[in-house]
């Protein structure tokens, strides 16, 4: 491995660190950054399932929504319960993990594909119950304000033009660089933590269980057991993900956020990426949803100021953005399935599928 | 004591008897081996042993208990936990979530100064549910119902699972090799070890507890029994980059390192080389000198009769002969059904 | 939730109403669940983008009647039979052609992958599609023109309506339907699928040319869609780029409900959901309809994966 592809992600997270200290730093950007961060969680969480342990799951938007609107209702002021963010993030994450847990177990015995659809209509369901049951969920108004202060004792709006060195970023940025550093913070730390994991035997089960279920069952290994780990924590993982999501708007915001595009965009990004591979998975995310949130926009800006194209939908960049993330499933399924930056493992298993089909003599229950 | 016995084990798929009235004894310390044509339900009765199948008749008896795990009370207890959650969940939705929320929740708390408390919220809870008793008993009837049949259904399915026979102590190696094979080889000699690894995989992500040591420990461990089946200084290559001889070798240190009483061998000379083979009748009596039981099937019949101490020989599903190896090579069942299957073929 | 009988109609003509539509719309269900099921009986693929094939159809489908000028207020009806004529060859020529370029382009390739990735590349043509429908048509819903009268056919007397549209939707789902039980069963391209649907090598070594009765499968598959779209579009009158990936997976649970892989499963399928759909939505509200479908495509998944007439149950491990 070179040294670049050894030191870019730590060498990222500093640039991250650094970037609202640059005289180029704006608030707007400081903003669109910090949701990006939200959605890296939430492909880092959908990474543990389908990377790890192999499970193509198509409703992860659901617990994203769950985490947001577990938040939602322990923080708003015309609930009861108005506890800090740091009380409702934990209890999203522990509701999107037990949720999880008990909407797969009935699943496990299904295969891959049958697998997926279940978790498409689970992923359909959530949003249902979101968008219907108004007196929970305020329906399409979305639940708002959510409290700010992301920690006990601290407010949101930390003044930081105290530090600053250029003109006048402090004043533009100061409202924004604490939620920025909170939520990137979190993302650096959830790294960390998946790393941790990957090298447990937890890790390594998920990944002899992925390559081959019954050789993994006859080392003692119990599979149902292993995929429920997977889903709790990518569930888990995913509450957070929508607990950071919600406090970044300061509202749960329209249900729409949480439908199925949301989860298959999710899983172009892990698979654009690298499969199980969390740096290729970060990648993924910030090359398909920056360009999904940011350069869209500023491509658009640009091409009606230089051009002044008329407004059809393809005559704006936002406007291909389907065809762009169709695109790279196709293309990446077609020639790298195993994505941008793989994990050697997943691209060892992708490229020898072939001759594992045939010569898989043992039968099976 | 015997370690195995299977008792009159027959196994059917569809119309075909595979295994039919076999009755099988290993001893403590044996080199078991069972050999008989191909096709004569060898791999069937592994097969059966470990799980993989359910015995259509007959059981199998290990260290003199049966494998299939009895119905305990934790499994009871755990069946109606699920059904009280399933029955609650249900019982949500019968009596209608939003009404119930804005009953307990909403209406108890409609200014800002509201004084709402836990208790009233459920006292209001529990009136709307009363309410509405009718649906909520049906709801949480049928979710009690399902939650509980499920579970002891799914137990049912598990409670003849491969992974709770390797966790009783038998471990196996396949006939035709399964090793996770993009994985390194000392890692497929770790995911053997998991079970023995103390660390709580999550304290461990958190980077709290014992975990470097256990994981070193482990692959010392690992180390240890990679030497002892030869493949010291290989740990790093990948699994299925291997000699064919070494991926056997491979499966018998990943087996091993489940840390089993009984290990059942699947033609484990299968594409050895005679100097090869040889070694691997070494390994074997050295496994059998750690105190581990060991089965084998085989059609290598230098190697069969060099180590074995006692041997059953299969054919067509039934058991024709058993004995030590000087009373089988005299058999004339035996020799009747090898030269009988060597004209067929 | 669950507040029965609360907006419904509940007299017996209503129900009577309510399971006539439902018939109506699940027939419809049941061509684009045609479309599925035999796509994965032949190779096992959960095709996600059929039902935005069926959108792109409907599309091609307008597009055809204002060609000829059917859908100009003052059409004649001489106009007005040459647009629907057209529409009904040419869309299903559409959809099936579309449907073949795509296997082609990007599923042939990859046969020996693993499922999972042929599964995804369907996403992505799905997302393709639907972007496509929105080049086409924008984002706002396209009106149809009232091609066909709304005359109800049972006279005025009861309150039961069967209006010659609904006529008109049994009028072409039903006789497609049987053509193509008819085909499957007795043509020696009929037989040669269900050979490659049970076991594609031994139809390859029986000389088969797989490649073809693969093409052939997206060919009849895309063309169902082509006459489901067609029909959609006379009957609802409405569509939009994003009414594929619904509709879509209305029938792909009504596939899986008949047993996935099997013909007249799903036809069974088609008209049990079409059915449960509407009478869902007199009873539960229509916002609780589509949460009930997909409720019962996981209650199937979980306690029946082989469906109601699901005999054929190849696990491919």
């Amino acid at each position: 491995m070179t040294a670049v592809g050894r030191y870019w992600v730590p060498g990222l997270f500093a640039a991250l660190f650094a970037y609202p200290f640059l005289p180029v730093a704006e608030a707007n950007r400081g903003e669109q950054f910090t949701i990006l961060f939200v959605y890296a969680l939430l492909a880092l969480a959908l990474n543990v399932v389908i990377g790890y342990a192999g499970l193509l799951h198509l409703g992860i938007a659901a617990f994203f929504g769950i985490g947001a609107y577990t938040v939602g209702i322990l923080t708003v002021p015309f609930f009861p319960f108005q506890q800090s963010f740091l009380v409702a993030a934990l209890a999203a994450v522990l509701v999107s993990a037990l949720v999880g847990i008990a909407a797969t177990a009935p699943t496990l015995r299904l295969r891959g594909d049958y697998f997926a659809l279940v978790t498409l209509g689970f992923g359909l369901i959530t949003l249902y119950a979101i968008r219907n049951l108004d007196a929970i969920t305020e329906g399409t108004k979305g639940l708002n304000p959510i409290a700010a202060g992301p920690l006990p004792g601290v407010k949101e709006n930390v003044d930081l033009s105290a530090l600053k060195v250029g003109d006048d970023w402090g004043a533009r940025w100061y409202k924004y660089p604490y939620l920025y550093f909170v939520i990137l913070s979190a993302l650096g730390g959830v790294m960390l933590l998946l790393r941790n994991l990957e090298r447990s035997r937890l890790g390594r089960a998920w990944v002899a269980l992925r390559e081959d279920e019954l050789a993994a069952t006859c080392m003692g290994l119990n599979p149902a057991r292993l995929k429920l780990a997977a889903v709790a924590v990518g569930a888990g993982l995913a509450g957070l993900a929508g607990a950071f999501y919600a406090l970044a708007l300061r509202t749960t915001g329209n249900p729409q956020a949480y439908d199925f595009t949301l989860s298959m965009i999710m899983v172009c990004c892990v698979i654009l990426g690298g499969l199980g591979n969390r740096p290729g998975v970060l990648l993924g995310t910030l090359l398909l949803m920056g360009f999904d949130r940011i350069a869209t926009n500023l491509l658009d800006n640009w091409l009606q100021e230089e051009f002044d194209l008329g407004g059809g939908a393809y005559t704006k960049v936002s406007g291909w953005k389907l065809i762009i993330f169709g695109t790279v499933l196709i293309v990446m399924m077609r020639f790298r399935p195993e994505g941008l930056l793989p994990e050697a493992r997943h691209a060892r298993e992708l490229r020898e599928s072939d001759d594992q089909a045939v010569d898989s003599g043992q039968k099976e229950k | 004591m015997a370690v195995l016995s299977v008792r009159k084990l027959t196994m059917r798929f569809g119309g075909i008897t595979a295994v039919n009235g076999v009755d099988l004894t290993v001893e403590k310390g044996q080199i078991f081996s069972v050999i008989g044509p191909n096709g004569a339900g060898k791999t069937t009765v592994f097969n059966a042993v470990t799980g993989i199948y359910e015995p259509t008749e007959g059981a199998v008896h290990f260290e003199d208990q049966p494998l299939v795990k009895p119905l305990k009370g934790k499994t009871v207890a755990f069946a109606l936990a699920v059904g009280l959650i399933v029955g609650a969940l249900l019982l949500l939705l019968a009596v209608n979530v939003e009404g119930l929320w804005q009953a307990a929740v909403r209406d108890n708390y409609k200014k800002r100064d509201d004084d709402f408390t836990i208790g009233k919220a459920l006292g209001s809870a529990a009136s709307y549910i009363g309410a509405h008793s009718g649906r909520a008993l049906a709801g949480f009837g049928l979710g009690f119902f399902f939650g509980v049949a499920g579970t002891l259904a799914s137990w049912r399915r598990a409670r003849h699972a491969p992974d709770v026979i390797a966790q009783n102590g038998i471990a196996r190696t396949f006939q035709n090799i399964r090793l996770f094979q993009a994985m390194t080889v000392i890692e497929n000699v770790l995911v053997g070890l998991s079970r023995s690894i103390a660390t709580n995989p999550l304290l461990a992500a958190l980077g709290v507890g014992a975990h470097k040591g256990n994981e070193r420990d482990a692959e010392r461990r690992a180390a240890e029994l990679l030497a002892f089946v030869g493949l010291a200084g290989k740990h790093n290559l990948i699994a299925k980059n291997l000699p064919y001889g070494d991926q056997r070798r491979l499966e018998i240190a990943r087996a091993l390192a489940t840390n089993p009483t009984l290990l059942l061998l699947d033609e484990p000379a299968a594409g050895m080389n005679p100097s090869e083979t040889v070694e691997l009748m070494g390994l074997i009596r050295r496994i059998r000198d750690r105190g581990v039981t060991v089965m084998l099937i085989e059609h290598h019949m230098n190697l069969v009769m060099g180590i074995s101490d006692r041997i059953a020989v299969l054919n067509f599903g039934q058991k024709i002969a058993e004995g030590t190896p000087g009373e089988i090579a005299s058999n004339p069942k035996v020799i009747e059904a090898y030269l009988g299957s060597e004209e067929v073929s | 939730m669950f507040e029965l009988f609360a907006q419904a109609d509940a007299t017996a003509a209503g129900f009577g109403q309510y399971l006539l539509l439902g018939l109506v719309l699940g027939s419809l269900y049941a061509l684009i669940a045609l479309g599925y099921t035999m796509v994965y009986g032949i190779i096992e693929l959960i095709n996600f983008a059929h039902g935005d094939l069926f959108m792109l159809g409907t599309f091609f489908a307008l597009g055809a009647a204002t060609a000829v000028g059917a859908t100009t207020a003052d059409a004649g009806t001489g106009t007005i039979v040459l647009g629907l004529a057209l529409m009904l060859v040419g869309t299903p020529l559409f959809c099936a052609g579309l449907n073949v370029a795509t296997d082609r382009a990007i599923y042939k390739p990859l046969r020996r992958s693993p499922k999972l990735t042929v599964i995804v590349s369907a996403i992505g043509v799905s997302f393709i599609f639907m972007n496509l429908g929105l080049f086409w048509r924008g984002a706002t819903p396209v009106k149809f023109p009232d091609l066909i009268p709304d005359t109800n056919l049972l006279g005025g007397a009861g309150s039961v309506r069967f209006t010659l549209k609904d006529a008109m939707v049994l009028g072409v789902t039903v006789p497609v339907m049987i053509a193509l039980t008819v085909f499957v069963k007795l043509t020696p391209l009929g037989k040669a699928m269900r050979a490659t649907a049970q076991n594609p090598t031994a139809a390859v070594l029986m000389g088969i040319n797989v490649d073809r009765v693969i093409a052939v499968t997206f060919a009849i598959g895309g063309a169902l869609a082509g006459v489901a779209s067609v029909v959609y579009g006379l009957y609802i009158k409405s569509a939009d780029y994003q009414m594929g990936f619904q509709n879509g997976l209305y029938a792909f649970t009504a596939a899986v409900l008949g047993g996935i892989g099997n013909i007249p499963g799903a036809v069974l399928g088609g008209l049990v959901i079409g059915v449960v759909g509407e009478l869902g939505k007199a009873y539960l509200g229509a916002k609780w309809s589509e949460a009930l479908i997909f409720g019962i495509l996981i209650v199937i998944l979980l306690f029946r994966p082989t469906g109601l007439l699901g005999a054929r149950t190849r696990e491919k491990v």
